[in-house]
């Protein structure tokens, strides 16, 4: 029926179709942590790629030690996300909290990220040296299902990624945190007079959306490098996604995560990776011009 | 801060500096570090200004400060013009890029101005290394090694002839920084002032936020490219490695020391700090730690830096300053 | 079983509330009086711990809380009812009433708080899934009533309910806010004009440029002269 060119580029643009899918997957998680921060504490956090890296480097540490089969992963997550949600909660109350007193208190806070991403990353690259890093996928080898060739490392991330998505939502809908945090963004007078302490929701938000960047990082350290560098660029990539989707809305962030994703991945498969990037930043410069306020502008 | 006490106080700096060479003019070492000083607290005053004082988050300062080094550079050595209107002139091109990236984004919130603005800087160093740059004469990655010296009336003005080289750059930054301070406490200084406390007030009044924030990117961008092109001709050499993300935070630290919005005190912080960086250089590799954990220990123990502990001191009401002013009510 | 001594708040450099002394007494209703702007929405916030700067005493049982944060008051059985509402617009009438209970004291009393609730306003029941944002004036203040009361409070502070309603309506809120009294529940509400006073309320202040100037019964209140004709809309 199809020629045999046809065939073959129908297979590899299935190929590039998964990779965009499992990179916006993870785009999705970073994204949905920096809408929620942003939507309900209206910080903005500089340091938001050097705590994708963390995740990547705790996982790291971690397997030095242990052993690399998929219960090695488990452990990884049992003991890297309480972490990283202890690092999120202790930074917003103890960094952040403190800030909001000022008036010019957004600026404050994006000055402090700042310092403290430019700290991370230095310190990652004494720390951990300036070498890339990488980390043992969590499933090696392929699937075969016809003629299709799927890498089990693709799936596993998207997979878990979307897991984690669904945990969020979740936990959003059916949690009394969760019910809070959406309280504290839609309306914090109102949270206030049904009792919320706003300060704490504030520090869980942080926490919740530190897990989640982290927890990409974990996931994509499996296919790319760990770069001690790269915070400053992560941050932007995850910023982009927000942005286009709409700075506080989750379902923009959603639907931009994979749109992004799987525009990079074909951008990249048709002329080359250094155009993603110029891809992304004209995206993002015709947002800003068209439409502001992302895909979904503001709302919950 | 009243233009008086503003005056004096930069007054003051500049004083001591001025009389420096006295003491250690015979040592290029300290008299290098000294210019130093005087170049980044142009570009610490103005990064203050933007964010401290007309309260926009930017990343464009350093990406500004190397656009101006690098057109002034450029226009010497591929276009023959003399370093004095090769600055002047780069100054312009800085101010124009500075107008072009401020008209769509400073209509937007906080964050996206700084996010286009490092888009801008994240943009600038493959653009100078790549095939673009080499086309416009940047030296792509190996930079730009022979900058002409700045030249009045025959005589250069180089390394070699340190001490009055010196006083040459004191009198731009000082120019400069008394420029900054024209503008703050201008008609529209004031009036900016009074649109940050009452928007309807200001508007009856006929004062656009929006064209006073351009007006300040502009002028800032004007003074950062023109430091900056004194900078490439007073070291002869440029490279992109110029555009590390670390002298954001070294440039942090100068505004938060000397204190975030209070004019003047960036001044002061960039000297300290540029003392203070050569000190902490044995540290090596983890000096840049260390300037990262400083931005955050200061902006949370010493909000209003230096220029703080000395307004307490004098016990006066900064009424220049709106986050001074701010009581210590939590938001409710 | 609140007493507010002395009480001064300060908004910005404004002061609001100057040297303000009342009380209410377990099962009461008492209700504040006043022109626009002289600090009857302060008082109330500021008993609720949702005010600015303020320095004086509230006593609530004879202890003093002006240090406490408002999230304990909740929990210690003060909720304040805005005027503005301050509903969550994206969430439906359920989810409203349901954060409402979320203090501890609350929780484990909300599934029979829920069907009080729904007894009492009849409409909100009929409307469980709607979004708070569509709700007309009425329903929105019936709803914020509602949510205070799933707090299982045992003081409410409630802030000009009647404000934008027709008479109709108006009447309704009194009512209603009368059998919550009567539930027990001690009520402390701010309005502007309230024909049906001596029905409701047992007590009467009236605060005028931050300070008190009139303090009695409801009686008292209805033979005055000079509040006769400002507030009771007579």
């Amino acid at each position: 029926m199809f020629s045999e060119d046809t065939v073959l580029l129908l297979y590899e643009m299935s190929d590039v179709l998964i990779a965009g899918l499992s990179n916006g997957s993870v785009y999705a998680l970073m994204a949905l942590g920096m809408t929620l921060v942003y939507g309900v504490t209206k910080a903005f956090n500089f340091a938001y790629g050097d705590f994708f890296n963390m995740g990547g480097y705790f996982a790291w540490m971690l397997i030095i030690g242990l052993g690399l089969q998929f219960g090695g992963y488990v452990t990884i997550f049992i003991v890297v996300l309480p972490m990283l949600f202890g690092v999120g909660y202790a930074m917003e109350k103890f960094l952040i909290s403190p800030l909001r007193k000022r008036a010019d208190w957004e600026n404050r806070i994006m000055m402090l990220t700042l310092g403290l991403a430019l700290f991370l990353t230095n310190l990652y690259m004494v720390v951990f040296g300036v070498k890339l890093k990488s980390l043992p996928a969590i499933l090696d080898g392929i699937l075969e299902v016809g003629e299709f060739v799927f890498s089990y490392q693709d799936i596993m991330i998207f997979c878990l990624s979307l897991g984690g998505i669904l945990l969020f939502g979740w936990t959003l809908n059916n949690t009394r945190t969760g019910m809070a945090v959406r309280a504290v963004a839609q309306n914090p007078a109102g949270a206030k007079i049904v009792g919320i302490n706003i300060g704490r929701i504030f520090a869980a938000t942080f926490a919740i959306s530190t897990v989640m960047v982290g927890f990409g990082g974990i996931l994509l350290s499996q296919k790319l490098f760990i770069n001690p560098s790269s915070g400053g660029a992560i941050m932007v990539k995850a910023w982009v996604v927000t942005a286009f989707g709409g700075m506080g809305s989750i379902r923009g962030g959603l639907v931009a995560a994979f749109i992004i994703g799987i525009m990079e991945a074909f951008v990249g498969w048709i002329f080359g990776m250094s155009y993603g990037i110029i891809a992304l930043f004209i995206l993002l410069l015709g947002t800003l011009i068209i439409r502001p306020q992302g895909l979904m502008g503001k709302g919950e | 801060m009243h233009l008086r006490q503003m005056a004096a106080f930069i007054g003051i700096s500049y004083g001591i500096m001025a009389l420096l060479p006295i003491l250690v003019g015979d040592i290029p070492f300290i008299m290098n570090i000294l210019v130093m000083c005087l170049i980044w607290a142009v570009v610490a005053s103005c990064w203050d200004v933007m964010m401290g004082f007309a309260g926009i988050f930017t990343f464009g300062q350093v990406a500004f400060f190397v656009i101006g080094a690098y057109g002034s550079a450029i226009l010497a050595i591929s276009h023959n013009i003399t370093p004095v209107i090769a600055i002047i002139l780069s100054g312009f091109i800085t101010a124009g890029m500075g107008v072009l990236v401020g008209l769509p984004c400073l209509r937007l919130a906080g964050p996206y101005v700084a996010l286009v603005t490092f888009g801008v800087h994240m943009a600038l160093q493959p653009l100078l290394k790549g095939e673009i740059g080499l086309a416009i004469g940047s030296g792509g990655a190996a930079g730009l090694l022979t900058i002409p010296p700045i030249s009045l009336f025959g005589y250069e003005f180089t390394s070699s002839n340190i001490i009055p080289t010196f006083y040459l750059i004191l009198l731009i930054s000082l120019a400069c920084v008394l420029a900054i301070m024209f503008m703050i406490k201008s008609h529209w200084g004031n009036a900016f002032l009074a649109l940050k406390d009452s928007e309807d007030f200001a508007m009856s009044l006929g004062i656009s936020a929006f064209k006073y924030k351009l007006m300040v990117f502009a002028v800032t961008s004007f003074l950062t490219g023109i430091i900056g092109g004194v900078y490439g001709h007073f070291y002869g050499v440029l490279s992109v490695r110029m555009l590390d993300l670390d002298l954001f935070s070294i440039l942090m630290v100068m505004i938060l020391a000397g204190g975030l919005g209070h004019f003047p005190g960036a001044v002061l912080g960039s000297f300290l700090v540029v003392a203070g960086s050569e000190l902490m250089s044995p540290l090596g590799a983890y000096r840049a730690v260390t300037m990262g954990a400083l931005v955050v220990f200061l902006v949370l123990a010493l909000p209003d830096g230096v220029m703080g502990i000395f307004l307490k001191w004098l016990n006066k009401d900064d009424s220049a300053n709106p986050a001074g002013s701010f009581s210590n009510g939590t938001i409710t | 079983m609140i007493r507010v001594k002395k009480l001064n708040a300060y908004y910005g450099q404004f002061h609001v509330l100057n040297d303000v002394s009342i009380s209410v007494e377990k099962g009461q209703v008492v209700v504040i009086l006043g022109p626009n702007g002289h600090g009857k929405s302060t008082l109330l916030k500021a008993i609720c711990g949702l005010a600015e700067k303020t320095t004086g005493k509230i006593c609530f049982n004879d202890n003093n809380i002006i240090e406490t944060s408002s999230e304990k008051r909740v929990n210690l059985g003060i909720t304040y009812v805005a005027e503005n509402r301050e509903l969550f617009p994206h969430m439906t009438v359920l989810e409203n009433l349901k954060l409402g209970a979320y203090a501890k004291r609350a929780r484990p009393h909300e599934k029979q708080n829920l069907e009080m609730v729904f007894d009492l306003f009849p409409r909100l029941a009929a409307r469980i899934k709607q979004v708070a944002s569509t709700m007309s004036g009425g329903e929105a203040r019936m709803l914020a009533i509602a949510r205070g009361l799933m707090s299982n409070a045992e003081f409410l502070a409630i802030d000009e309910p009647s404000l934008g309603l027709q008479p109709s309506l108006r009447t309704e809120v009194f009512n209603t806010i009368k059998t919550i009294n009567e539930q027990g529940i001690t009520i402390l509400l701010v309005e502007q004009n309230i024909p049906q006073i001596s029905e409701l309320a047992s007590k009467v202040y009236v605060l005028e440029e931050g300070q008190i100037t009139f303090a009695g019964s409801a009686l008292e209140a209805t033979n005055d002269e000079h509040l006769k004709e400002i507030f009771l809309g007579m």
